[in-house]
């Protein structure tokens, strides 16, 4: 019984931890302290009872934008995941599927795009693109959609070499219908456990295109841009980075923990042991 | 023109747009107090967060090439002091024909070049060529077209033939280094006349001069200068503060200054800057064509607050393209000043009574950001809606300084004397104004710098009343030293910084 003590530690401690922020994102679509630019707070302020974190070198509040980026970091998250999910598992399973030739392109194009850091591959994207959160998004689905592909490729082979694939074979059900019964049902609890695990990787990677100017423009906040800003004013007003700082490592923990909670939960082999 | 370098990219991106045709030098007579007693032999640690790209200020070297070389280790015909004031250096005198298109240098006799040959008129010719050669990067190069042909009588002497009279040409012979013909790699090495010579450059991290004992002129106060490149601000405090290094030559923020404001063992120098943030809208694209809605945005903008949020008590307002240092300044904040309800009246009667859209390029480093935030915010209270559009400096290079693709966008421009782009009707920002372009021509012509600046002043009138631009502030100039230090420059006008008066107790 030890291991599902810990299995429930873990996830719930990692969902408090991500629910904490996913609820400041979700409150900041209904309201906010301020607007995002009300200038009027003065200079630096620090925390102080007008400004609870205090405000930022234009007078804007601190707590605000923190909201607004808890918002940017989620649908960074989030958007990133799916396509990296939808593009990762069709070319995955098309992979897996595949023989000869095509099966060696599609995972040479696959092991490529893995060589490529997904920060350099997301600063080419934008660069041809514009800067927005959506070409953020999108560089960042598409690198990780590689990682996933390779994954799920693996994942489908092995299902496709057990018995009963062979047996339904036989028994005259269509490719179709064998992907959406066998395959998908046993690759889903490894695949949703990563997928997990991209989410962090994802609103870390925005963080940092963020932090070199290449993330959402101007005036939205995201906690990259927030880190940058308040780089240079560190020693004078040190809680415009630690803030965003904290609840980037909170939020990146938090994803984390639920992943490895998640795949104790999941894992066919822990649940047989548990049984 | 020129637009300052960042760091935060990395180097790579922002090489193509250090363009620093830097101009006008910071002289040496600089900050700290003269200590008396000073250690002949020292060694003086300079930070730094401009690297070179590479050492030839002809090949994109940037415009930490000429904070490290101009001056140190290469020398001119002539050099700028710290008022703008053109005096004799490698060039003993100079005389100009009656019709001001013949120029006739005499060099000064004795002066050696590091690998030890003799300086002789070859070596003036091929250095003047070099810079207007065709793949020359160099700034000045559009500056010094006006040369059409050079003679070389004797090894002293040098004439240069203009196409038409040029005011500004000895001033301009100042950026020219003067480099040995025979000298080869000036990428990775060099070959000038200076009281430095290159010891070593590690690329990334430090460049090491040494004091040339063959040095024509006063040697140098130290020994050896090693400048220190670093990526990062704070970590270039956190080396003043550790004695890492002896003194930063521009410090980026005023927040990190009070922690040597409040220390004996340092000393904050505010010294004067030529460096202007620009609103530079495209005065050929819609609704900018429009005098008065350019007006009503430069008063719509509260400068000094954004000066206030960006260099916090630091930095100067500025109502045109002119500094306080250029002979031609004149206070102009008060034309097209913070005034919303003017701003309101001025869009109604361009028939904008409910605002506009446009885009707004905004490179991705400090402080574009920061004022395109700051812009969008103002804007909005006169009803017009700001697009950021975020851009990378090579971008910038390419969309809007050559191909014209814009409607806005904020840049910084570095030189002093820069006011004379707004006679370009071609240059990025598209300002056309067939007087303006005429008084510039004109002044370039004149007889005497009474008549030049004359006309320069009409020029700075004329482009301030049209809102040409929206300058948003002159930036400060601040240097900060280790209090051991004294004869460093404080204005360090353009990125120069003189090494050879340093002493340190």
């Amino acid at each position: 019984m030890k291991q599902s003590t810990k299995r429930s530690y873990t996830l719930t401690f990692g969902c408090a931890l991500a629910g904490l922020i996913a609820l400041l994102a979700l409150v900041s679509l209904f309201w906010a302290p301020y607007a995002a630019d009300d200038t009027s707070g003065g200079r630096l302020t620090g925390p102080g009872a007008g400004h609870l974190l205090g405000t930022d070198k234009l007078g804007r509040d601190l707590f605000t934008q923190l909201m607004t980026g808890s918002r940017v970091a989620f649908e960074a998250g989030l958007g990133s995941v799916l396509i990296a999910a939808v593009v990762g598992v069709t070319l995955g399973v098309l992979a897996a599927f595949a023989q000869g030739w095509l099966d060696d392109t599609l995972s040479a194009f696959l092991d490529i795009l893995i060589a490529f850091p997904t920060l350099l591959l997301a600063m080419l994207i934008v660069a041809a693109h514009s800067a927005t959160l959506g070409s953020a998004v999108l560089a960042i689905g598409l690198a990780q959609s590689a990682v996933v592909g390779r994954l799920v490729r693996i994942l489908v082979k092995r299902v496709l070499a057990q018995d009963y694939i062979t047996a339904a074979r036989t028994s005259g059900t269509s490719w179709p219908r064998i992907v959406a019964g066998h395959v998908l049902p046993n690759i889903w609890p490894t695949l949703v456990v990563n997928l997990a695990l991209q989410f962090g990787l994802a609103v870390l990677a925005e963080a940092g295109l963020s932090y070199l100017g290449l993330g959402a423009p101007p005036p939205n906040a995201s906690w990259g841009r927030m880190l940058q800003e308040a780089q240079a004013t560190f020693t004078t007003a040190p809680a415009g980075a630690l803030a965003p700082g904290i609840l980037l490592v909170l939020l990146v923990i938090g994803v984390n923990l639920i992943a490895d909670g998640l795949r104790d939960t999941l894992d066919p082999a822990a649940r047989r042991r548990r049984a | 023109m020129s637009i300052k370098k960042t760091s935060l990219y990395g180097g790579a991106t922002a090489a193509a747009l250090a363009l620093t045709l830097t101009a006008c030098g910071g002289g040496s007579n600089g900050g700290g107090a003269a200590g008396g007693a000073y250690d002949k032999n020292a060694t003086v640690n300079i930070g730094s967060l401009y690297e070179p790209q590479n050492l030839d200020n002809t090949a994109g070297g940037g415009q930490g090439v000429t904070e490290a070389l101009n001056g140190n280790v290469y020398e001119g015909l002539f050099k700028l002091t710290d008022d703008g004031k053109v005096e004799n250096l490698l060039a003993q005198d100079y005389k100009v024909s009656g019709d001001g298109l013949t120029y006739t240098f005499t060099l000064r006799d004795g002066v050696k070049f590091h690998s030890g040959k003799k300086l002789t008129s070859q070596d003036v010719k091929y250095s003047l060529e070099k810079v207007i050669a065709k793949d020359s990067q160099s700034a000045r190069k559009s500056n010094l077209a006006v040369i059409k042909s050079f003679e070389t009588p004797d090894a002293r002497t040098v004439k240069v033939q203009l196409s038409k009279k040029s005011i500004s040409f000895v001033y301009n012979l100042s950026y020219v280094w003067i480099i040995n013909s025979d000298a080869k790699s000036l990428k990775t090495s060099e070959d000038g006349t200076g009281p430095y010579k290159l010891n070593k450059w590690t690329r990334g991290s430090a460049l090491s001069l040494d004091r040339f004992a063959g040095y024509w002129g006063d040697a140098a106060r130290n020994k050896q200068v090693v400048f220190h490149y670093y990526k990062d601000a704070t970590a270039l405090n956190n080396a003043l503060l550790t004695n890492a290094v002896d003194v930063v030559t521009s410090e980026q923020s005023p927040d990190a200054l009070d922690q040597f404001k409040s220390n004996q063992n340092y000393k904050v120098n505010d010294g004067n800057s030529t460096t202007k943030l620009l609103l530079a809208f495209n005065d050929k694209a819609k609704p900018f064509t429009d005098v008065k809605v350019r007006q009503a945005v430069s008063a719509a903008i509260d400068d000094k607050k954004l000066l206030e949020s960006v260099w916090g008590g630091y930095g100067k307002l500025i109502g045109s393209m002119v500094p306080p240092t250029d002979p031609w300044y004149e206070d102009l904040t008060k034309v097209n000043g913070y005034d919303t309800a003017r701003a309101k009246k001025l869009l109604a009667e361009a028939g904008y009574q409910k605002g506009f859209t446009f885009t707004l390029d905004t490179p991705n480093y400090d402080p574009h950001p920061t004022a395109a935030t700051f812009i969008k915010s103002q804007l909005a209270k006169v009803g017009i809606t700001v697009k950021i559009n975020t851009i990378t400096p090579d971008e910038w290079y390419t969309k809007v300084y050559k191909n014209h693709d814009f409607t806005a966008t904020l840049q910084e421009h570095v030189n002093d004397r820069d006011l004379v782009w707004y006679g370009n009707p071609d240059f990025y920002w598209g300002y056309d104004n067939k007087q303006v372009t005429k008084w510039v021509d004109e002044a370039e012509q004149a007889s005497g710098t009474a008549e030049q600046t004359e006309l320069l002043k009409k020029v700075n009138r004329r482009t301030a009343e049209d809102a040409a631009s929206d300058w948003l502030y002159l930036y400060p100039q601040i240097v900060v030293a280790n209090s051991k230090l004294s004869g460093y420059p404080v204005n360090g006008l353009n990125s120069q910084f003189f090494a050879y008066d340093i002493e340190k107790g």
